[in-house]
């Protein structure tokens, strides 16, 4: 057996050896994939809808076979965008990644997504801009371009509990008077105070500014004008608005979901009978279903002060590419096929949790027959806005308002002093 | 040195001095590899990250666009933010409870374990939560302090009375980072102070015990003293570690807790830096809780001429 002299000096020639191996392998980061055929993208997500991902990137495999798109998952929304941008200063960041709407005009500003339009036009587009509802596109459409798309969206519907109802003495229907045009502010008001008298929760919401800007829209008031400049606090409608939320939070018939305590949170409440209403959007499938008896409950718009339908907040996601992949034309072709009506109909269908941002899938939605006005997620898409530019141009922002606005959806803040602390906030931050 | 010299003073004594030299002169080079990783790493994660903060600290940047020079715009924006007042208040508060309750209770089971037989297997037990993951320990609390978790069913079974919400009543989120603070670093300190008893000279307790002192006064009229820099040690370290603290904030209570009452200064650094991309503001309060540590960890070290005792 031949036996290996160990040396200093071959220590020190493979110490140093070793260390410029290293060196050199940490300063191989990229941005994505490192061929033309090869691409990373990255998400937000629960482990059922990585599942879809995982199956969308199967079928995008199976058309596209030289390219090879590689899924990077991030958990939490909350820490999604923190790693994104890590990676966007390090020059790592995917080829093509998620944002959410909070934080889209700050990346549009910036100047790190690639324009989207040739992706949206020519002959060969799998989708067009024509197939896209125009108001989703929020900050994501400037007059330099298009720099994110709608992944798909979600329109906050008012989800109803018609056996809660029932056991409050209230008769009619929501998504009936909704239909007739008599699904007036006032009339849910009514209702949710017959059900505190009961012993239930009026109305859930979730902090966020889909509700509070839903409210005031719904109210006949005005939140930003058409210049951005945030007009809330001289529009009489508006404040009236506000006022009307917090006395409605004050006096029990709405609960804000984020605060109720762990193990009767805002599902178990609502599966349970023990309220009304719940608002949120598709996903809302997910927590009837869990009843055990979901034609228990059905979906109507936001009520307006006329009854006749308004518009109300959609919760959107966009898919962008970033300005410094490797792979224009793979990320393009990939970006095409995820938003095409084929690709949408892939990751929504069968009890997905999301409404489709094009035309041409709209069976995702009607396909299930479920909930019995599920037409309303369409109409309310169609109708509906996108969380304003202003706000979504300021990292954020949109939580601050939302925690400024949770103290007067506590009861520990009055409608005046909210709305002087959001205007300081905006005025602070735009 | 005489050898040296001796050496000097003979024939081919020249050459054997360039050899040595040589020898040195390898030596040196060995040594700097050998030291390297240490360098390196210091550079590259403790000094560049403090240059690059402190330039940072003047400027405003979002990590995307071009940085602009603000002056101390940063640091006055800072100080005139209630947000991050509260949690310089926070963070003083969470050191006034972590560290006296911690040091002391660390104190009394180092102390009963001092003499105990099989002390191995207890310091193993106390010391395996500082060998976990502070991310696992605050997952495993979170579940403990929930509203109905199993603390508040022992509370309403033995007071009968609902227990208080632990992370949503701002009354007692920092109550609860601080038990979990203090319960997660607890093991460390237990081993430092045993070694520090197990350190005392012998042959004074002797003495001390000839005298007719009993326990109690060994304890407070030797032991404590000759202790002293080890508690001194400890405190200090205790402080800065508590001055830090963010992954259980950051687990336990997602975004400082309701109205920011668990909010500490390095939470506040990274929401300024990762949630609001504003990372000016990030660094510069990251210097400004340099400073707070600095002045706190200064008036420590003046105050240890007149509490702290040293053997010799």
């Amino acid at each position: 057996m031949n036996s290996i002299t160990f040396s200093r000096r071959n220590f020190v020639a493979g110490a140093l050896g070793v260390g410029a191996l290293l060196a050199t392998s940490a300063c191989g980061g990229s941005a994505g994939g490192n061929s033309a055929s090869q691409i990373t993208w990255s998400t937000w997500g629960t482990p059922e809808e990585g599942q879809r991902f995982k199956t969308f990137n199967t079928a995008f495999k199976a058309d596209n076979p030289s390219i090879n798109a590689t899924l990077q998952m991030v958990p939490s929304y909350s820490d999604y965008h923190s790693k994104l941008l890590t990676q966007l200063t390090s020059g790592t960041a995917p080829d093509v990644f998620y944002v959410g709407d909070d934080y889209l005009g700050k990346f549009v500003s910036a100047g790190v997504l690639m324009d989207l339009t040739p992706v949206v036009s020519g002959p060969d587009a799998k989708v067009t801009l024509a197939d896209f509802n125009e108001a989703l596109f929020g900050a994501g459409k400037t007059d330099k371009g298009i720099f994110a798309l709608p992944n798909d969206c979600n329109p906050d519907v008012f989800w109803f509990d018609k056996k809660a109802l029932a056991a409050a003495g209230i008769t009619e229907n929501p998504a009936e008077l909704a239909a007739a045009g008599n699904w007036t502010i006032e009339t849910f008001l009514a209702m949710c105070a017959k059900l505190a008298a009961n012993g239930m929760t009026g109305a859930i919401f979730w902090n966020y500014w889909s509700t509070h800007w839903s409210w005031v829209t719904a109210n006949g008031g005005e939140v930003f004008d058409s210049a951005g400049k945030f007009v809330l606090p001289q529009d009489p409608k508006s404040v009236a608005a506000i006022a009307s939320l917090a006395d409605a939070f004050a006096n029990k018939s709405f609960t804000v979901a984020d605060t109720l305590p762990d193990g009767s949170g805002a599902d178990s409440l609502f599966v349970s009978h023990k309220a009304g209403f719940y608002v949120q959007g598709r996903y809302g499938i997910a927590t009837a279903e869990q009843s055990g008896n979901k034609d228990d409950y059905d979906i109507a718009p936001w009520p307006t002060v006329s009854g006749k339908p308004g518009s109300s907040g959609v919760a959107a996601s966009y898919l962008v590419i970033n300005a410094k992949t490797k792979a224009p034309k793979t990320a393009s072709t990939f970006v095409g096929e995820f938003l095409s009506s084929k690709g949408q109909t892939l990751r929504l269908a069968d009890g997905g949790n999301a409404v489709p941002s094009v035309k041409g899938a709209d069976s995702v939605v009607l396909g299930g027959n479920y909930p019995a006005h599920a037409k309303s997620f369409l109409d309310m898409t169609h109708t509906g806005f996108e969380d304003f530019s202003k706000e979504a141009s300021v990292p954020g922002l949109s939580s601050d308002v939302s925690k400024a606005m949770l103290s007067m959806y506590q009861g520990k803040a009055s409608a005046g002093d909210t709305i002087a602390a959001v205007s300081t906030l905006i005025e602070k931050a735009v | 040195m005489t050898a040296v010299l001796a050496k000097a003073g003979t024939p081919g004594a020249g050459l054997e001095e360039r050899k040595e030299a040589g020898w040195r002169k390898r030596d040196r080079w060995s040594g700097l590899v050998f030291v390297s990783p240490q360098l390196i790493g210091m550079s590259v994660f403790v000094l560049l990250p403090f240059a690059v903060g402190l330039v940072l600290a003047f400027a405003q940047w979002d990590g995307l666009t071009e940085l602009s020079w603000v002056g101390l715009a940063n640091f006055q924006a800072q100080l005139a933010d209630p947000v991050f007042l509260r949690s310089i208040l926070n963070t003083l508060g969470l050191a006034m409870i972590t560290v006296p309750v911690g040091l002391a209770l660390s104190l009394l089971i180092a102390v009963a374990l001092d003499r105990l037989r099989g002390r191995t297997g207890y310091l193993l037990l106390y010391f395996a939560p500082v060998m976990t993951s502070s991310i696992a320990v605050s997952l495993v609390w979170q579940q403990i302090l929930r509203a109905d978790g199993p603390l508040n069913e022992a509370f309403s079974t033995v007071f009968g009375i609902p227990g208080p919400g632990w992370l949503s009543d701002p009354r007692f989120v920092l109550l609860a980072v601080s038990i979990v603070t203090i319960w997660s670093s607890l093991g460390l300190n237990v081993i430092i102070f045993l070694a520090g008893l197990q350190g005392i000279n012998p042959t004074i307790l002797e003495a001390a015990r000839v005298d007719g002192a009993g326990p109690l006064r060994t304890m407070l009229a030797i032991r404590l003293p000759l202790l002293s820099p080890v508690v001194f040690f400890s405190t200090v370290v205790a402080v800065i570690s508590s001055f830090q603290t963010f992954d259980v904030v950051f687990i336990l209570t997602k975004d400082g807790g309701p109205e920011n009452s668990a909010r500490t200064i390095v939470y506040q650094i990274y929401d300024e830096g990762f949630k609001h991309f504003q990372f000016g503001m990030a660094s510069a309060a990251s210097i400004i809780l340099l400073i707070l540590t600095l002045v706190v960890t200064a008036v420590q070290l003046g105050l240890q001429r007149r509490f702290v005792h040293y053997e010799s």
